[in-house]
């Protein structure tokens, strides 16, 4: 009798198991059955289960943090589905005449080519239409260079070896409670080599790999510079997507080598939810770099989107005269909370960091910077500079400033600056006098505050994430 | 939770003086309280393990001590010596009242959130309560000692009401010998147009271990003006808060903090604009020598109504050592458009330009390192309204120097 009951359990088991792999979503839930699964989706080598499952058990001992300055429901951890296949044709929408009108309507004001939009949106498109070919050229051209540009599950695969070494060594798995989870459960992302002394011959975009639609929620990204090269890393886009997963806990970590210089940029504009706050995406991302010898790490982000956003993209200046960089715009509108900004940890001699923050809260949002700079005893003559400017735009909103400062080296020169303002009625009048309605006036007025910061960013990404603030504002003025 | 805090607790429910009422709340929170370790916010740069490890006792019979005198000051002196009310000015100035009784104002200024201040609200035996008629402006300087044997133990507190136009000028001085702990915490509400002149002294050092609190609630066009000089021990800790219940309020804080040895010194200061057309100053300046720790911690909150609000923040510090560590957090919590709001902080040593030009001049590299320390710190008590005092406590700062550049 009992051994029938074994028989139809593992049977059982056996025919979920297959199943479940066949599936394109796993059933919402978390224990070591559904990491095994993933790993095994993935056709991973045994290491990376182990690892996985390691990070699993880390994860399970940690408390989710709850120092961040916003507030929003308990996430329930087992009612995630933490596997989710690229969508089959079938289940896409057909054409764009089945998509909301609403996201047209941004794509459109963004001048957001066609096909594009049709990608974005998610619409089922045969594979033959143009940016294949163009995605192609690409890929030549870079394979020309030596660079290795590919998602993470087949640089596992074809590059083990580079990835075995630097995965979890600028984040390791114990860094902190969603660092963890993405640890156990990411399913994919980028990964990027950059040999010795090479300069990538073009911007590297997310963007421009088709396969990066609809990879689950836990992306990880990699990113190793090698010495003396160079690589300026494009993420995101700029138009909303429309995204029903409520949790991204991403991670992405970057090596500079000696003499590299990575430039990572970020549009940011996932779905904020509604005016009243509801859906939208909780945006929980760990990003952090290590700059060796001379190296420089330059972090640019335009955050506009998501319901809740927790991010920190940071840099360890390990080696000598390394830089660190961190130029940030973050608006929030509706009920949309923002708790971001860096850490700057200076380790070697005459390391320099600069930190540029602009926040913008409009509606009835809460907008906070949170960084650290610390500088450790070793960091001899070592440099950094923060300036965190706020602007509100009505009287509902918050905006807040939280800076560490932490030095233990004498010869280390620390400066902080922060200041709040409102667009102010001189600003307005003057505006309005030269006959520019108050709407594209705020708008007008919040470019030239994020100027600094979108100079930093490649030209067409500039171009975008200033169209985006002013779709962004519409209906902030009164 | 440590053995220090259970004993506290248990000497807090043995007490009967007439006054459980008034504790039992703070009592009830304190029993439910996590002691604070590095993880919890407040004290993420200062351990407790000097408040852990003390062996400090609540003495039965104190020596005589005396307060340290100033020249061409007469105080009201209203002293504490262990934590005993032991002298009350012989002869009061009319309008200025000081009795030990229950007050309404007790535990309402000082937020809940200090854990010391929640063993200071069930430990301290003697409250004195100071109260300022209507429309009196004392001239005399009230001076409240808190002085310690070696040893000892003691909490003591004030309670200080300034009513509608009146005026106060108060010192708050603590003088500790050898390994004696303390927790000292003040609570003032200015009233109306009222006047408020404080300098909070904490200039003891050594193995000592104080933590204290001046906390202040200001009405209507009511002004403050406080002053604080400190000097790092195994551990000294002071919290301000300054709450805004009326419009138009003016509070200035400046703050002093000279560490040498393995001193350690935390402040943190609080700003609550609850209302309107308020401004706030505060100017935080300190030098941290040898293997010293400081920590500052200031924040500002502009709540939702509190529009036209002015607040600005500076924090400037010199690190002198290698071994020094100096932590800053200076926040802003902004609810409202309408502000003008800023704060700054530097790290850095003495510049090096000046210090060459100096020595250009002829002025010995160790001279001029002490001419520029002292008066990076002296723009801050030149601000002092008193000037006795300014001109009692500026040699006494030299001295500090001096003792910091032998090592």
């Amino acid at each position: 009798m009992t051994e029938q009951i074994d028989k139809a359990l593992a049977r059982e088991y056996e025919a979920g198991f297959v199943s479940a792999v066949e599936s394109e979503t796993f059933e919402p839930g978390l224990d070591e059955d559904v990491i095994r699964r993933i790993s095994e989706v993935k056709g991973e080598p045994e290491w990376m289960l182990e690892w996985r499952l390691n990070a699993f058990r880390v994860w399970q001992e940690m408390e989710e943090p709850d120092w961040a300055h916003v507030s929003y429901p308990k996430i329930d951890f087992q009612a995630v589905s933490y596997y989710s296949a690229p969508k089959s044709m079938k289940d896409k929408p057909k054409s764009l005449d089945e998509v909301d009108p609403e996201l047209l309507r941004t794509y459109e004001k963004l001048g957001i080519p066609l096909v594009e939009q049709q990608m974005l949106a998610g619409v089922a498109v045969d594979a033959v239409f143009d940016s294949v070919s163009v995605v192609t050229t690409f890929r030549e051209k870079l394979e020309e260079a030596g660079v290795i540009f590919c998602p993470i599950s087949e640089a596992l695969h074809k590059y083990p070896d580079l990835v075995k070494k630097y995965l979890g060594s600028v984040v390791p798995t114990k860094d902190n409670f969603f660092a963890a989870l993405n640890c156990a459960v990411f399913t994919d992302g980028s990964f990027v080599y950059i040999p010795k002394g090479t300069r990538c011959p073009m911007e590297l975009s997310t963007y421009f790999r088709i396969n990066e639609q609809n990879t689950g929620q836990f992306e990880r990204t990699l990113i190793i510079a090698d010495e003396g090269s160079y690589v300026s890393y494009l993420e995101g886009c700029t138009a909303p997507q429309r995204d029903e997963n409520q949790l991204h806990a991403a991670v992405v970590e970057l090596v500079a080598m000696d003499d590299a210089e990575i430039k990572y940029s970020t549009v940011q504009n996932w779905y904020p939810g509604d005016e009243e706050g509801k859906g939208g995406i909780y945006n929980f991302v760990t990003k952090r770099g290590v700059c060796h010898t001379n190296a420089k790490i330059s972090w640019t982000q335009v955050e506009t989107g998501s319901s809740v956003t927790w991010k920190y993209p940071s840099c360890v200046l390990k080696g000598d005269n390394s830089v660190g960089e961190f130029y940030s715009v973050a608006l929030t509108r509706g009920r949309q909370q923002a708790d971001t900004g860096t850490k700057m940890i200076h380790i070697g001699k005459n390391t320099k960091s600069t930190i540029i923050s602009k926040g913008i809260s409009a509606g009835k949002s809460n907008n906070a910077y949170r960084g650290l700079v610390r500088m450790n005893p070793g960091a001899e003559g070592a440099r950094n500079f923060t300036q965190c400017d706020s602007l509100l735009i009505g009287d509902q909103c918050g905006a807040h400033t939280f800076p560490y400062v932490e030095s233990r080296n004498p010869s280390a020169i620390v400066e902080h600056e922060a200041t709040t303002s409102k667009v102010s009625d001189d600003q307005m009048f003057l505006c309005r006098q030269r006959g520019v309605d108050p709407e594209k006036a705020v708008s007008m007025i919040v470019n030239g505050f994020c100027k600094e910061v979108f100079k930093e960013l490649p030209m067409e990404f500039a171009v975008e994430a200033g169209k985006l603030l002013e779709i962004s504002l519409e209906g902030s003025v009164g | 939770m440590s053995e220090w805090l259970q004993q506290a607790i248990a000497r807090a429910d043995s007490i009967q003086d007439g006054f459980e009422d008034q504790r039992a709340t703070s009592l009830a929170l304190l029993k439910d309280i996590k002691w604070p370790t590095r993880k919890t916010e407040a004290w993420k740069y200062t351990p407790l393990r000097a408040v852990e490890r003390s062996k400090a006792i609540f003495k039965e019979e104190s020596p005589e001590l005396e307060p340290v005198a100033v020249e061409g000051l007469e105080f009201l002196e209203l002293t504490f010596v262990d934590g005993q009310l032991v002298s009350l000015p012989e002869e009061l100035p009319e309008g200025l009242s000081i009795e030990m009784q229950e007050s309404s104002l007790f535990a309402t200024i000082k937020p809940e959130r200090h854990v010391f201040g929640l063993v200071n609200d069930v430990l301290a035996a003697d409250v004195a309560v100071v109260t300022v008629a209507e429309g009196v402006a004392v001239e005399q300087m009230l001076r409240i000692n808190n002085l310690l044997s070696n040893g000892a133990q003691g909490h003591i507190r004030v309670v200080v009401d300034l009513k509608a136009g009146s005026s106060l000028k108060v010192v708050e001085n603590a003088e500790g010998q050898g390994a004696s702990l303390t927790t000292a915490f003040t609570e003032y509400q200015i009233g109306v147009e009222a006047n408020l002149e404080h300098y909070r002294f904490a200039l003891q050092s050594g193995d000592n271990v104080a933590v204290g609190g001046s906390h202040f609630k200001l009405f209507e066009n009511a002004v403050m003006n406080s002053s604080i000089i400190g000097f790092g021990s195994d551990l000294q800790r002071i919290d301000t808060d300054i709450v805004y219940a009326g419009e138009k309020a003016n509070a200035k804080l400046n703050a002093i903090y000279l560490l040498d040895g393995k001193e350690l010194f935390d402040l943190h200061a609080n700003v609550e604009h609850a209302v309107p057309n308020c401004t706030t100053e505060e100017n935080i300046r300190g030098i941290a020598g040898d293997s010293s720790r400081a920590v500052f911690n200031g924040r500002i909150h502009i709540h939702r109504d509190a529009q036209k609000t002015l607040a600005e923040l500076n924090n400037r510090n010199l690190l002198m050592s290698n071994k020094a560590e100096i932590n800053t957090k200076p926040e802003l919590e902004i609810y409202a458009d309408d502000v003008r709001c800023a704060h700054g902080a530097t790290i850095a040593q003495i510049d090096k330009q000046a210090l060459y030009y100096l020595q250009t001049r002829g002025v010995s590299r160790s001279q001029a390192q002490l001419m520029l320390s002292f008066g990076f710190i002296n723009e801050l008590i030149d601000q002092m309204p008193t000037v006795e005092l300014a001109d009692w406590v500026r040699p006494i700062i030299r001295d500090r120097f001096a003792q910091m550049e032998v090592k």
